[in-house]
């Protein structure tokens, strides 16, 4: 109100100035036209539409009654004067309002440059000097600054917008359970309040790509809509890339340790192995000067034994790290059980094994290395539990209850299957029945799911137990037998 | 050293002083005479030096490997050479027998395996370049009439097939890998596939092998090929 008087003020005044200078000087009509005409203009120019428009009216009538006769009256003798008069009536609120109009454009080109400056600004502050993980606290506090909030804070959402999870508070009056913060976050869409003194509470929803990740809240904002939005996008690219860095710095974090898991796999398994094969070498020669001897048989045998538990190991070690990934190919089963028989010539010295495959055998595809593995451990059990002169049988045949699969089983006349095992389905480690169900047989069937088989034990008609592997076979026509 | 008159020369390149000992001492016990050489450059020197009849070489050895040596020695000797290799080491195997080495076994091996494929090379090294029929028990390959008998009764094989037989037989004993085979048979045509391989190795195994459950000609080596392990007679 009181600028608006001031402006009436300062128009009447300019007006009266300029009267007074006319007749002092005494100026012709023409020339006071003129006079009022500039003084009109400065008006304008200075302080805008209002003050202009007011100068203008106020030089007509002063015109008028200064300078057109009769003077000293506000009544017109000459028509051609009131021509001369309108003229200027017209000129001067023209102009005053073309003045105003480029006055106004100027300032709020000035507005939206401030604006740009201020977006920029934070832009820098978000993206070049917040280069670290918990930046987005930071990121709001500098953004609710910028719009001038009194209030306010960032909400995040971690699961959804179910789970608000505040982040920063500027006033520390923020509340979570602020039931407008779900809705925003569901809808995505802006929400303004009315608050006092014409400034608004705004809840700027913070989207990259679809979904909200959560809610800036600016409490007390005179800022315009569009500046809130910029700034919104900002807080949640600024959100967003956080989220980004976290992702980097933990699978940063996992590939080290992947690495150090394949570096330690390999040196543990040429550590492992070089020695092995020193001591086999070394107890070769020494079954060679001992002769027969009971002891060093049971120790060339336990040592093959724990070599190939090493190779089950390191096999289950490289799965699990990832550094492994089987390779399938087609593989006739003949093949793998006589890898499988090679790879245990102490264990099976005197033992006899029967292998039959079924003619109409599809190609296994498997991955050998595991397929031999699993079988070299069925087959080390189904010995050991073999009462003497009783053969341990390998077959193979086509799955007689899903096509596309092989069933291959290693049979023995031992005991039969252990309860742990029955109940399990599997191999269940438990106190006193390490023999069946020990470390050899939880690798079995850990290979043989990587395999994409099953690995069941059932009792044998007559005695002794059924070890069934069912694996798939090479599909593609590649078969091999 | 043992110095053997007439024996077989071995030389054995390992850089674990231990494994080296061993095997030197095996070797001598069965007969042989032993060299060692604790990487790639040593056993190049000691083989330019020692002549030796056969190879055994570890491959990853530090400042000259086992394929370096392979490589040197197949520039200028056919002499065969048996690498030392670990298990599961599928590429470093292939990578190996494509530059020129002859078989492999896997640490930690039998001594007893060991001895065997040494005999087998040694042998194979002095009756490698006989011309004719191929001659297997149960088996025979007339190369000159392309005619394959089993078990005294004539097999009929497509032309790929017995090129495939000719090759493996050839090479009885040792691993062949399938780019060998491709190289051989399709002449490296492009396109030539390892299941296009497997398929005509298939449909030939089925023509030789009378029982399934006992291969007695062709055997799978997983992700290497093939080896044909009948005995010539």
């Amino acid at each position: 109100m009181g600028r608006r008087a001031a402006d009436v003020a300062l128009a009447l005044g300019a007006v009266a100035a300029t009267a007074a200078f006319g007749q002092a000087v005494g100026t012709n009509a023409t020339t006071a036209g003129f006079l009022f005409l500039i003084a009109v203009l400065g008006v304008a120019v200075a302080r805008g539409l209002v003050a202009g428009t007011v100068a203008s009216l106020a030089a007509a009538l002063a015109f008028n009654f200064f300078f057109l006769p009769p003077i000293g009256t506000f009544t017109i003798a000459d028509p051609s004067n009131w021509v001369a008069l309108s003229a200027f009536l017209v000129a001067s609120t023209v102009t005053s309002r073309l003045v105003a109009r480029a006055r106004q454009r100027a300032a709020d080109a000035d507005a939206r440059r401030a604006e740009i400056e201020a977006l920029y600004d934070l832009s820098i502050d978000l993206f070049a000097a917040t280069n670290r993980v918990g930046a987005p606290g930071v990121a709001a506090g500098r953004a609710l600054k910028t719009i001038g909030a009194k209030g306010g804070g960032l909400l995040l959402f971690r699961e959804g917008p179910g789970h608000v999870e505040p982040v920063f508070d500027l006033a520390g009056n923020l509340d979570p359970a602020d039931p407008l913060i779900e809705s925003v976050g569901r809808q995505g869409e802006t929400v303004e309040v009315p608050a006092a003194d014409g400034a608004r509470d705004v809840y700027l929803p913070l989207a990259v790509g679809g979904k909200a990740s959560g809610v800036l809240v600016a409490r007390g904002t005179r800022a315009e809509k569009n500046a809130l939005e910029s700034v919104g996008r900002l807080v949640a690219l600024a959100v967003e890339r956080e989220r980004f860095l976290r992702e980097r710095t933990h699978l940063d974090a996992l590939r080290e340790s992947d690495a150090l898991k394949t570096s330690l796999l390999r040196a543990v398994s040429h550590d492992l192995r070089t020695p092995m094969t020193a001591i086999r070498m070394g107890l070769t020669r020494i079954r060679r000067s001992a002769g027969d001897s009971t002891a060093v048989d049971d120790v060339a045998r336990e040592t093959e034994r724990l070599s190939r538990r090493i190779d089950n190991l390191l096999a289950m070690a490289r799965l699990d790290a990832g550094t492994f990934v089987p390779r399938p190919e087609p593989s006739p089963a003949a093949d793998l059980f006589r890898t499988a028989l090679e790879s245990l010539p102490l264990v099976l010295e005197g033992q006899e094994v029967k292998v039959s495959v079924s003619p109409d055998t599809p190609d296994l595809l498997v991955d050998p290395a595991l397929a031999v593995e699993i079988l070299a451990n069925l087959v080390e059990n189904a010995a050991r539990v073999s009462p003497p002169r009783e053969a341990v049988e390998l077959r193979a045949e086509p799955d007689p209850l899903e096509r596309k699969r092989v069933r291959l089983e290693v049979l023995d006349r031992g005991p039969g299957v252990p309860a742990a095992l029955k109940r399990t389905g599997g191999g269940t480690r438990e106190p006193g029945d390490s023999g069946r169900t020990g470390l050899g047989l939880e690798i079995c069937r850990s290979l043989a799911r990587a395999l994409g088989g099953t690995i069941t034990f059932v009792d044998r008609p007559g005695g002794g137990t059924i070890a069934r592997l069912d694996f798939p076979t090479a599909e593609d026509g590649t078969n091999l037998r | 050293m043992i110095r053997v008159p007439g024996a077989a020369r071995i030389l054995v390149v390992d850089d674990d002083p231990a494994i080296r000992r061993g095997l030197v001492a095996e070797l001598q016990a069965a007969g042989y005479e032993a060299f060692e050489a604790a990487d790639g450059k040593e056993g190049l020197a000691h083989f330019a030096a020692d002549v030796p009849d056969l190879v055994l070489t570890d491959l990853a050895m530090p400042r000259s490997d086992g394929y370096e040596l392979i490589a040197a020695i197949r520039k200028v000797a056919k002499t065969p050479i048996v690498v030392l290799s670990v298990r599961g080491g599928d590429a470093d195997k292939v990578r190996a027998l494509d530059l020129g080495a002859d078989d492999y076994v896997p640490k930690p091996f039998s001594v007893r395996e060991l001895l065997a494929r040494v005999r087998a090379h040694l042998r194979r090294t002095l009756d490698d370049a006989t011309p004719g029929p191929l001659k297997f028990p149960g088996l025979s390959i007339d190369r000159e009439r392309r005619l394959v008998t089993v078990e005294g009764r004539e097999v009929r094989l497509t032309p790929t097939e017995f090129s495939i037989l000719e090759f493996l037989a050839s090479r009885a004993g040792k691993p062949v890998t399938i780019a060998q085979i491709i190289g051989r048979v399709w002449h490296g045509a492009p396109g030539t596939t390892p299941d296009a391989v497997r398929v005509h190795v298939g449909s030939l195994r089925k023509k030789l092998e009378p029982d399934p459950a006992r291969p007695r000609f062709i055997l799978t080596e997983p992700w290497i090929g093939y080896r044909f392990v009948a005995e010539p007679l």
